[in-house]
């Protein structure tokens, strides 16, 4: 899977778990500063993107990711 | 000279706010809530809600990145994204992101900013490091900054209706400044005065006081017309000196206004295990227990007390002096009132006759009409109400203690509003005790409504009155600069520059002492025993051998004393014996022997100075010897200290009595032992390199002898 690939995948994600518009989020978008994510949203997120690519991530290194671009680095390496 | 030009804190904040900046965190025109959410029972959205529902006069904005709406009210993004001029963010990010907020906050223009959030400085280095960072952001755009990891602050001034904070009830508005460094206490406190009855002005939750310090708030509230009583919660004091300077300020004038404090917590740096007296006794605690009270600081121990007191001062007049009388409807109460109204410091009013005639024609002989004056369980309003009256006409009496039991014959609503209607008449001050609870409830909540001050206890009663007469005999108390006595300073600083860090060799301390006119000894060092007999000679016998060195603290442990020499035989086998032990105790360097006239018995004192981390030099005084630690009768003071404050320094330590000549003893010079407390400050003032000065004992002897130091021991360094 190419990188454009899962950032297209991942921002579909964050915009249906944290209910934003998808045109809002791009690679330096702060989960929480830039698109609002509350505490309980990231452990959501960690979840969706789980199931989105199949993939069972390390829980504790993956919600101190901070960015959606740092996500897409973090997911490409389980794929 | 003021306090705070002597021993700064190191730790004191740079980040001073001006007075526009506090305006904008009381009475904003413009909020912006940011890092708002839409999640009812979180902070981020408590604390918009909070302010949303309080009546909040001016505009509010949500920040609320990825939300259209918070409770209805359009949500922006950034803060950058508002269209209009911000006074006040509150920000509830998390403590990650609070640093980008606050830059987008600056580049806003925002004046000033609450920091709800926690994650901070509390939280370890990595929080320290967050807090340095918007701390600079705020420093450098004028950013009044309130917090991190706080409540918020409420202002109940119709004129703004401020309720920024995640508390769950907007308080009432009363004359009360609460200052709170505690976020969690905040909200009892307010669930506390609620049930009270007792309103606020301001409420403030200042939690890491990052930029807005205590000191800032004690002074804007000094100011605010609406305040009349500032209560403080505090668990460290990170600029003591300028705290003191403005309590002095603050409480006094013509603008007065009380300080009562919860100080809390005791730092580890203070309790420290110091090797000299002074050090270990003069934990933070103790330190600021005196210190407040020469600040004008009331320090109580409770939330109970606080309160107790604050209503005491804010809702009834100022009584001029300490005379109470007591009606009560039962003997027992009574007595106990008139118990601790003594214990504290009241004194018990004694009635003009008239007053007792009036009482004899009102009451059923069975009354007690002497203070405290029964009026007998069986008594109706009426009888209170003859009473009251009676009392309160008698000039000598400042203030009343009103007690109720509830019987099956009294009408405890009815007397509640004799009492109410007795004060409104009245000019001095009156305060009630319903004893009970449940029977009594609805008389207090008539007394509660009415401001006349209600209190389970009358014990309680006694302590809020006394209280407030020291506040009232603190103003009246006249302040005094301290000054300089003639000192060789120039010696002194060329002694202290030669020595380094550590202990000071004994006759170099005494020297240091000397050059500030402290009752040293002749002495002198010697290497020899010939020179020790010659220098005997010459001051006479008896005479002491004192093992000297940097390393030798514990001299009479290795040894290193020998009392009472009486000739010169004496000296030469006790120098010999010295130098022979002290051979054989390596660590202990021995430089020479310090030989000095032996002083003849008195009274033994401790004076001592030391670096203390929050207040800087202060002193101690207390008595010395081997008793000192016993009985920790000591008492503190900031240095440098004027005569005045020398002599109740003096005077607040029990010991006092010894040197006053009790039980056929002849009195001390105790001129001369403040004179001696005041140098000693001087010295401990002038040199911050001192970080810890025993003088123990001072032997205080008849006035004809005077004093002098017996022992000494100097740290230098920290």
């Amino acid at each position: 899977m190419d990188r454009a690939e899962v950032e297209a995948r991942v921002k579909k994600v964050v915009s249906r778990v944290l209910g934003v518009d998808e045109d809002m989020i791009t690679p330096d978008s702060h989960f929480v500063f830039d698109l609002g994510a509350e505490s309980a949203q990231s452990v959501q997120l960690v979840a969706a993107f789980e199931g989105e690519f199949n993939i069972e991530m390390d829980n504790d290194a993956a919600l101190k990711v901070k960015t959606v671009g740092a996500a897409v680095d973090f997911i490409s390496r389980y794929l | 000279m003021s306090v705070s030009s002597v021993g700064k804190s190191a730790m004191h904040s740079d980040v001073s706010p001006s007075r526009s900046g506090l305006q904008s965190i009381f009475y904003p025109r413009t909020v912006a809530v940011v890092g708002a959410n839409a999640t009812p029972g979180t902070v981020p959205y408590d604390i918009f809600h909070n302010l949303l529902i309080s009546g909040y006069r001016g505009t509010l904005y949500p920040v609320a990145p990825g939300k259209a709406s918070i409770c209805a009210v359009k949500a922006y993004r950034y803060v950058l994204d508002i269209p209009d001029k911000i006074d006040l963010a509150v920000i509830v990010f998390p403590a990650e992101v609070v640093d980008r907020a606050m830059e987008q906050c600056a580049k806003q223009g925002v004046k000033a900013a609450i920091v709800i959030s926690a994650g901070f400085r509390e939280a370890g280095p990595e929080g320290q490091q967050r807090e340095q960072r918007i701390k600079a952001i705020c420093a450098e755009h004028g950013i009044a900054l309130i917090g991190p990891n706080c409540l918020g602050v409420i202002n109940t001034d119709p004129a703004v209706r401020l309720n920024a904070s995640f508390a769950r009830k907007m308080p009432d508005a009363g004359r009360i400044g609460f200052l709170s460094q505690s976020g969690a206490l905040c909200t009892a406190v307010l669930d506390y005065a609620r049930d009270k009855g007792i309103g606020f002005s301001k409420f403030v939750s200042f939690g890491n006081k990052a930029g807005v310090s205590e000191i800032d708030l004690i002074e804007y509230l000094h100011d605010d017309p609406a305040t009349d009583v500032i209560l403080l919660y505090l668990e460290e004091i990170t600029d003591g000196r300028r705290l003191v300077e403005t309590a002095r300020r603050v409480t006094r004038g013509p603008k007065a206004k009380p300080i009562l404090a919860i100080k809390a917590g005791r730092t580890a740096e203070g309790a420290g295990a110091a090797a000299s007296h002074t050090g270990s006794l003069a934990g933070e605690d103790a330190v600021c227990d005196d210190v407040f009270r020469d600040a004008g600081i009331v320090r109580v121990a409770s939330i109970e007390e606080l309160f107790n007191t604050a209503i005491m001062y804010a809702y009834q007049p100022m009584p001029p002096g300490d005379r109470l009388a007591i009606v009560t409807n039962a003997g027992g109460p009574g007595v106990m009132a008139t118990d601790a109204a003594v214990r504290c410091g009241l004194s018990i009013a004694r009635f003009e006759p008239q007053t007792t005639q009036k009482l004899k024609a009102a009451l059923p002989a069975t009354a007690n009409i002497k203070n405290p004056v029964d009026v007998i369980g069986d008594a109706r309003a009426d009888r209170y109400a003859a009473a009251l009256d009676a009392v309160l006409a008698d000039p000598n009496v400042d203030q009343v203690l009103v007690i109720l039991t509830p019987q099956s014959m009294t009408d405890i609503d009815a007397i509640a509003r004799c009492v109410c209607d007795v004060s409104r008449r009245a000019s001095k001050a009156i305060a009630c005790s319903f004893m009970g609870a449940a029977d009594v409830a609805s008389g207090v909540h008539i007394l509660q409504a009415a401001h006349i001050p209600h209190y389970i206890l009358p014990e309680w009663a006694c302590r809020a009155m006394a209280d407030v007469q020291r506040i009232r005999r603190w103003r009246e108390y006249q302040l005094h600069e301290p000054h300089r006595p003639q000192v060789d300073r120039h010696a002194a600083e060329a002694l202290v520059a030669a020595c380094p860090n550590g202990y000071m060799r004994e006759d170099q301390a005494l020297a240091l002492l000397k050059t500030y006119g402290l009752p040293v000894p002749e002495y002198r060092l010697c290497t020899d025993a010939e020179q020790a007999v010659d220098f005997a000679a010459q001051i006479g016998y008896p005479v002491v051998l004192r093992a000297a060195g940097r390393n030798i603290v514990h001299k009479s442990e290795i040894g290193g004393v020998a009392l009472n020499l009486r000739d010169a035989h004496q000296v030469r086998e006790a120098f010999a014996d010295m130098t022979r032990r002290l051979a054989a105790a390596p660590a202990a360097a021995l430089e020479g022997v310090l030989v000095r006239a032996m002083i003849p018995a008195g009274t033994e004192l401790i004076l001592g100075a030391r670096h203390d981390p929050s207040f800087g030099p202060v002193v101690m005084f207390g008595l010395g010897g081997i008793y000192v630690e016993l009985f920790r009768d000591v008492a503190f003071a900031l240095a440098p200290l004027d005569a005045h404050t020398a002599a109740a320094l003096v005077r607040r330590v029990r010991a006092v009595r010894l040197l006053e000549g009790a039980r056929g003893l002849p009195p001390a010079d105790i001129a001369a032992v403040e004179d001696s407390l005041v140098r000693l400050s001087w010295l401990a003032a002038d040199f911050p390199r001192i970080s810890e000065l025993d003088v123990n004992p001072l032997i205080a002897g008849p006035a004809k002898t005077g004093n002098a130091v017996a022992d000494v021991r100097i740290r230098l360094g920290r």
